[in-house]
């Protein structure tokens, strides 16, 4: 009996031993001879291996660069917990507000000067403007580099406008029409909505609803997404807002609160005739082929075309090893990396605008037309409105949003507590900005 | 005031406290509706209690795409036996399942061997501070676990053990669960001293009569209390989410759970997932079985041994 | 209360040099102090200390990176006056704990007295019942969440095919809650099983008194059943409310706060706040001041209700 708990206590002991040395993680190499420059992406098992292949060709005899596996459901999480551990990878892929918020705690490494006069081709003037300029903060420090500018669109279902009857979207239509067509094809053929609008309703809704404001000559909702000083909501953001609360409540558009996370495979089975969405919905469509033939147009305008306007980028934390290395890497994915996975995975046209064309290309050889056109269109949109705040009291903006504008939208709130839901911004501006 | 095992295995099997033999058995027809009627109520408690289950094997058995059929069918068109391979290789499941195996046995080892050395000190030994440490332990009963989650995050975060396993196992080695000591301390008071007579007669010492006298007794306890610390560990969601962040080092909960969140628009496979969650439940289904008895004691023991 | 006898001791003097640690007084404290020690261990870190640190930290500005900035009662005031998550956060859990603890002691109480008879099959039902709890809380809870799929879930396609309204259940902000307590009631064989137990330690001689008195069934279970049960009925109580509190699982994964705000409860608003997603700055001071908010509500619950058992719970007063 002694002698099967002695064993029992050894084991525990080694087990015990075991885990706690396969926690933590054998450390970088020595600063001189070969670094390992780590990377981690939020792309989809499919785009992930695409990235492997095409960083396997960069060709350094100094330098081996690893892709970190991450799940993408849990991207989030994990960056959150690998800041908080102090153990984020060398380059991370960060959304524009992850970027101004860490900067400004002095997380990241600043690149600005290095890109300002950068060797060959890759410097600023190469990469999209307005990309560039949100991704500086207030004293011009850039945190990261934009790598892929999100552009944002109307999915459709031809079949299901066909089918009704009505023209499919396309470039210069109008708010009304999309409401009309979405009351005429709710709660047919096994769609509930005509239109799942979620950068409508969700907490970047107010955000989205500048487009209707600025597109009819008004103002967006912030002056500033990165260095807001007010937000505003004048006669024709309210008169946009008043709009979506009629489509709600008559059961045309999905209400506050509608999960999102089977809206693809909705989509795809036929079941939601329009959706707001990304053109990266172009990469999952290649590789789940919905059942229905379908095409992306841009968002619909009151007066001039507008659209929401969005890049995300990759960043490197200050204790990277060795930021020389890191750098060439970085280029090397802005630059080369795209032309490998956009065939396979059309994911975004890339930042730095000499790689776009095998964006384009990609998606022409698919067949997405429509998507080619669109994206193209809202890059050269001359009105954009900004996604979200990227300030670090942005969670707070939520919150409030939920409290305020949801209800609204829901109907539980008459549309003229719009001004009071705008005070409580402002004062938080003031407060926290 | 405190009730051996043995009492509370009565429960276990007879099922005939309820029915009163000394009644009359006349009244044959309000009877038989009684029972048709308790067989009706029986059928829609079972019923609520397995149709989910096998709901999510037709799931686990449909296309990916048949999942979103509009009127939904309750049977699979085509089945889909591949979906119970790639499903779990699709979150590595044998590795995750491995971490779990691992995590659970030295949680539960830990709680169990702590609580019986703890319980057995305070029911036996004299000792100053006897009484106050008694109390001090079950009174951090009433601390919610909430309250430890920021500061632990920060301490194991400075000691270096995030992202190891070392903050779910170690708490359950230093007497992690005052429920544990609570009980284990009611089943040593029960025990009559005469047994210790004996053995110190024989020239045990403590540690002697605690391994080969004590726990044999104390049975039904120990397994008791392994069974439920079994299920806490297993169960266990927040703790792995918060100290775990490398996916190849998360277990089961953690690791099913991401398998339904979706990012940036993609939707997650229900058809692999069920699949999968079908294999997840299937460990703890089988030590359920095996163990019935324990398990069903184990809460019972909760019941009557506080029942004044 | 000391339980040796004079006998004992006597033959611990005598038997002092016998075996390996020997018995006499001072032995067993040494002996209980190493028995003991992982528990006071334990105890020190993991009660004592978050006890201290956590209220150090609600008085605090920290973001787990950087040093904690003192700010008084400035997380409090927020919390109570600014925050536009936190009332509701708190609506949101006393609808949770109003919804599940009565019902599932009902559910429980009912379905163990139900099992509680001799029919064949009786213990087929109870292990049925039980067997939800057996199985892991995130594989039920994401199955829940799809059969509660407003278009392809279970639940809404047998109420359509019963010809019973439907529901968006998760998805609309009325149903959310009760949704989530739904899944939560899934597992009552657990309270049943607890119950079951208490059920069959009622000595049946009072039953069978009751009978011949002819007493009526609800009498029985007014007069009999409930007063010899309460002893447990008021630690379920205790023990369901203070879970309730702090129920995290469900709402995390089923809705992740509901539509608007009408499932984050207080435990998941903690989450939000000190642990936040995608980059998100935590708020690990204000967490913890969100923290003591929960925590002495759970101290005042578990008090008043105790302090109000006497009324209402039965004790038996004879001496063991």
């Amino acid at each position: 009996m002694k002698r099967i708990f002695t064993m029992t206590a050894l084991a525990c002991a080694g087990l015990l031993t075991a885990t706690a040395c396969s926690g933590s993680d054998s450390g970088g190499g020595s600063s001189d001879g070969p670094v390992t420059v780590t990377v981690m992406t939020w792309e989809s098992a499919q785009t992930n291996a695409a990235i492997k292949k095409a960083l396997a060709d960069f060709k350094d005899d100094n330098i081996t660069v690893q892709l970190v596996d991450t799940p993408a459901g849990n991207f989030g999480d994990k960056l959150a917990s690998l800041t908080q551990a102090k153990k984020l990878p060398d380059l991370f892929w960060c959304g524009n507000d992850t970027e101004q918020q860490y900067t400004s705690q002095g997380l990241l490494v600043d690149w600005s000067s290095k890109i300002k006069d950068g060797d060959g081709d890759f410097k600023a003037d190469n990469f999209v403007p307005s990309a560039m300029e949100n991704w500086k903060t207030a004293d011009g420090q850039m945190g990261g580099l934009p790598s892929l500018m999100n552009t944002y669109g109307v999915w459709y279902n031809t079949d299901a406008f066909t089918a009704a009857g009505l023209q499919v979207p396309k470039a210069g239509w109008t708010w009304d029409e999309m409401y009309a067509a979405a009351a005429k094809l709710a709660n047919k053929n096994g769609a509930k909505y005509g239109l799942v609008a979620d950068n409508l309703t969700s907490l970047d809704g107010p955000f989205t609803m500048g487009m209707y404001s600025v597109s009819a000559g008004g103002a967006p909702f912030t002056d500033n997404v990165n260095h807001p000083t007010k937000a505003e909501a004048d006669a024709k953001y309210t008169e946009g807002v008043q709009k979506l609360v009629d489509a709600i409540k008559s059961g045309s558009v999905s209400p506050p609160g509608y999960d999102v996370a089977n809206v693809q495979s909705l989509f795809s089975a036929g079941k939601v005739p329009m959706m707001f969405g990304g053109q990266w919905l172009a990469a999952g469509f290649q590789t789940d082929k919905p059942k229905v033939k379908y095409g992306f147009a841009p968002f619909p305008q009151v007066d001039t075309p507008t659209t929401l306007y969005d890049s995300v980028g990759i960043c490197t934390p200050t204790y990277t090893k060795n930021q020389d290395a890191t750098f060439k890497v970085l280029e090397y994915i802005n630059t080369k990396v795209w032309d490998v996975v956009q065939p396979a995975s059309p994911v975004a046209p890339p930042a730095y605008t000499p790689a776009q064309a095998s964006y384009f290309d990609a998606l022409t050889k698919a067949q997405q037309p429509t998507v080619v056109d669109t994206v193209k269109a809202d890059l050269g949109a001359e009105k954009t409105v900004g996604v979200r705040f990227t300030t670090q009291w942005a969670q707070q903006v939520g919150d409030l949003t939920t409290a305020n504008y949801q209800p609204i939208l829901s109907g539980k709130k008459p549309v003229s507590d719009l001004p009071a839901y705008i005070d409580k911004i402002n004062g938080l501006i003031k407060t926290a900005g | 005031m405190t009730t051996l095992p043995t009492e509370a295995t009565a429960l276990a099997g007879t099922d005939q406290s309820g029915a009163d033999p000394a009644a009359p058995p006349a009244r044959k027809k309000p009877r038989l509706v009684g029972t048709m009627a308790w067989y009706v109520v029986a059928l829609f408690v079972c019923a609520v209690m397995i149709v989910p289950l096998l709901w999510m094997i037709t799931i686990g058995l449909k296309s990916r795409t048949a999942v979103f059929d509009i009127p939904p069918r309750l049977l699979p068109h085509e089945w889909t036996w591949s979906n119970f391979l790639n499903g779990p290789k699709a979150i590595h499941f044998p590795r995750l399942l491995l971490n779990t195996f691992v995590i659970t046995a030295l949680s539960v080892l830990g709680g169990v061997m702590t609580a019986m050395m703890t319980g057995y000190a305070l029911a036996r030994l004299r000792f100053p501070g006897r009484k106050v440490w008694f109390y001090l332990f079950v009174g951090s009963m009433l601390l919610p676990g909430v309250v430890g989650l920021i500061p632990l995050f920060q301490l194991y975060k400075s000691i270096g053990w995030y992202d190891t396993w070392l903050p779910l196992i170690v708490p359950a080695f230093l007497g992690g669960n005052p429920l544990f000591i609570f009980l284990a301390r009611q089943y040593f008071l029960a025990i009559p001293y005469s047994i210790d007579e004996a053995a110190k007669i024989d020239g045990a010492g403590h540690f002697r009569i605690f391994t080969q006298v004590m726990l044999p007794l104390t049975r039904p306890a120990w397994l008791t209390m392994a069974i439920l610390a079994f299920q806490a560990s297993w169960n266990d969601y927040l703790n792995p989410l918060v100290y775990l962040y490398t996916s190849g080092k998360w277990p089961l909960s953690v690791g099913m759970a991401s398998f339904i969140s979706p990012f940036a628009g993609k939707t997650p496979d229900w058809s692999y997932f069920m699949a999968t969650n079908l294999l997840y439940m299937l460990p703890p289904l089988i030590v359920f079985f095996a163990a019935q008895r324990y398990f069903i004691q184990g809460l019972g023991a909760l019941g009557s041994t506080t029942q004044k | 209360m000391s339980r040796v006898s004079p006998v004992t001791s006597g033959r611990e003097r005598a038997g002092r040099n016998r075996g390996g640690m020997s018995r006499n007084a001072g032995s067993d404290v040494k002996a209980a102090y190493l028995f003991i020690a992982p528990a006071i261990i334990g105890f020190t870190v993991f009660v004592a200390y978050p006890l201290i640190r956590s209220f150090y930290l609600a008085l605090t500005k920290y973001n787990g990176l950087t040093d904690p900035v003192f700010v008084g009662l400035g997380n409090f005031r927020r919390l109570f006056t600014v925050d536009p998550a936190f009332w509701p956060a708190l609506r949101a859990t006393g609808y949770l704990v109003l919804l599940y603890v009565p019902l599932s002691l009902a559910l429980g109480l009912a379905l163990a007295m139900f099992c509680n008879q001799r029919f064949a099959g009786v213990r087929v039902v109870r292990t049925l019942a039980y067997l939800p709890v057996v199985l892991p809380a995130v594989a039920t809870i994401t199955l829940w969440k799809f059969i509660l799929d407003p278009q392809v879930g279970l639940l809404n396609t047998i109420l359509d095919r019963l010809g019973l309204p439907t529901s968006l259940w998760l998805q609309s902000p009325k149903m959310s809650m009760p949704a989530v307590v739904l899944v939560m009631l899934w597992g009552v064989g657990g309270t049943m099983i607890i119950f079951l137990a208490a059920l069959q330690s009622v000595p049946t001689e009072l039953y069978e008194a009751a009978r011949v008195d002819g007493a009526g069934p609800w009498s029985v279970f007014t007069r009999i059943t409930l007063p010899m049960i309460s002893p447990i009925m008021l630690l379920q109580v205790i023990l369901q409310t203070t879970a309730a509190l702090q129920t995290f699982n469900q709402p995390k994964i089923l809705t992740n706060g509901g539509p608007g705000f009408s499932t984050n409860v207080l435990m998941l608003s903690i989450y939000k706040n000190g642990f936040p997603n995608l980059g998100q700055i935590p708020q690990l001071g204000y967490a913890s001041a969100q923290v003591w908010v929960l925590f002495i509500i759970i101290i005042a619950v578990i008090a008043l209700t105790a302090k109000f058992s006497s009324l209402w719970t039965y004790s038996d007063n004879t001496p063991d």
